[in-house]
């Protein structure tokens, strides 16, 4: 046991690794068990040290780095599996596109000549006016009509049409404009006569309208039967 | 409308492809790390849990969250700093959750490093010693216990020890001091019936 006066000096002197020196020094010099304990608790000190380094650098196994770069691919695998069907759905709806501006101008012809029809009857301006069309020329204003007219009864009719019809560069129809001509069909429905009225064919411009002359009828005058009576009476009576 | 369907997706695959390219030399980069920094992860979760396989399953872990924070921690030291401390974090985590559900592994790997013991009964005193010691350590506060490690690690100077815990130099010492005097304080009473180098 070492002497008691010098034990907490022994323990501090091991743990720093220090030489004694001092007093210290000289009762390690004089003092046999106090000289054993200070040996013994270097001993202690430099056991720690040794077990210390041997649990901080412990091999790491060989498995750790490829373990480790399996599981970075495996983090970073997710997202390259989310681009690709991006890719493919980015790919398909622009292959759908193409096709559908192949398929276009077949189409297109097929609107025209439906479009040319209605288009030479031109439309009495009063009945523009009436469906609130502020469009001057005539013709021109049948032409939008017939356009909105059949995107209209497309998009009520079907989507697919609607798609269809939406391929023409006209689709792009004010809000306004739209809910107009939306009131437009919805009176022709109901009143089949304003839909004839639209229709009809109007007289050419540049040939001027014959009418023939106004017959009046000669007009007959009866005298009353009252007036009548009475007068002959009275002139009876002069007489 | 049509062209702003097909923009969208078109425009977010090319970040994305310019995030990959990112990613690619971020990995490039940090495979290059990992030779070095893969094993010190490795000890210091070894230091903290007595098992080799919980050890190294602390080191993966802490290896993919410093990859995925690489962007903010490319500089070298910062990178080593921060894997010590989520590596010990980490194994302090795994540690406290083995005891609460109280199945530790009793059977701890011994240390490669230890030199070749001259006989059986030395094999089995060592052995018995350094388990004392892993427990003793366990058993020392968090931020000494982080401190007495990094010391013990082959390569790590005080310098660096104060800069990956970020306290003064000082304290590193102090702290190592008072932690192995606590350490063999722990093992004095073993010390007398083991047969020491
Ligand atoms: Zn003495």
């Amino acid at each position: 046991m070492p002497c008691e006066q010098y034990k907490n000096a022994l323990v501090e002197a091991a743990a720093g690794s220090t030489t004694p020196s001092g007093e210290l020094l000289a009762h390690l010099g004089e003092c046999a068990s106090c000289s054993a304990a200070f040996a013994q608790e270097q001993s202690l000190f430099a056991a720690v040290d040794s077990g210390l380094h041997a649990a901080a650098n412990t091999e790491a196994p060989p498995s750790l780095l490829p373990r480790v770069r399996v599981a970075l691919d495996e983090a970073t695998a997710p997202r390259l599996r989310w681009v690709q069907p991006l890719v493919l759905a980015s790919a398909g709806i622009a292959l759908v596109f193409v096709v559908f501006l192949l398929a276009r101008p077949h189409r297109s012809v097929q609107e025209e000549v439906a479009k040319q029809a209605p288009a030479i009857v031109p439309i009495p301006k009063v009945s523009a006016a009436k469906t609130n069309l502020e469009t001057t020329n005539s013709s021109g204003s049948t032409q939008v009509a017939a356009n909105h007219f059949s995107h209209f009864h497309a998009a009520r009719n079907s989507t697919n049409l609607y798609a269809a019809a939406s391929s023409n560069p006209e689709v792009l129809v004010p809000p306004d404009e739209r809910e107009a001509f939306a009131r437009l069909v919805a009176v022709l429905n109901r009143h089949s006569d304003v839909a004839a009225a639209l229709m009809a064919k109007a007289p050419q411009k540049g040939v001027l309208v014959t009418a023939d002359p106004l017959q009046i009828p000669d007009i007959e005058i009866k005298p009353l039967e009252g007036a009548e009576t009475e007068t002959s009476k009275g002139a009876s009576e002069k007489q | 409308m049509q062209e702003l369907v097909l923009n969208q997706p078109v425009s977010t695959a090319r970040s994305e492809l310019v995030r990959e390219a990112a990613q690619a030399d971020a990995r490039r980069e940090f495979e290059e790390r990992l030779a070095e920094c893969g094993p010190l992860a490795y000890r210091v979760a070894r230091g903290v849990l007595r098992n080799t396989a919980d050890a190294e399953d602390v080191a993966q872990e802490a290896l993919l969250r410093a990859y995925k924070g690489f962007e903010r921690l490319r500089d070298r030291s910062r990178f080593r700093g921060w894997l010590v401390r989520i590596s010990f974090r980490l194994a302090l985590d795994r540690l406290r959750s083995a005891k609460r559900r109280e199945q530790r592994d009793t059977l701890w790997s011994h240390p490669a490093h230890l030199p070749a013991p001259a006989n059986a009964e030395d094999i089995a005193a060592s052995n018995q010693f350094q388990s004392h010691l892993e427990r003793a350590l366990e058993e020392l506060p968090e931020k000494l216990r982080l401190v007495l490690l990094l010391s013990a690690m082959d390569g790590y100077t005080i310098e660096e020890i104060a800069a990956t815990v970020g306290v003064p130099i000082g304290t590193v010492k102090s702290r190592i001091f008072i932690a192995r005097k606590k350490l063999a304080e722990k093992l004095r009473c073993h010390a007398n019936s083991i047969k020491m180098r």
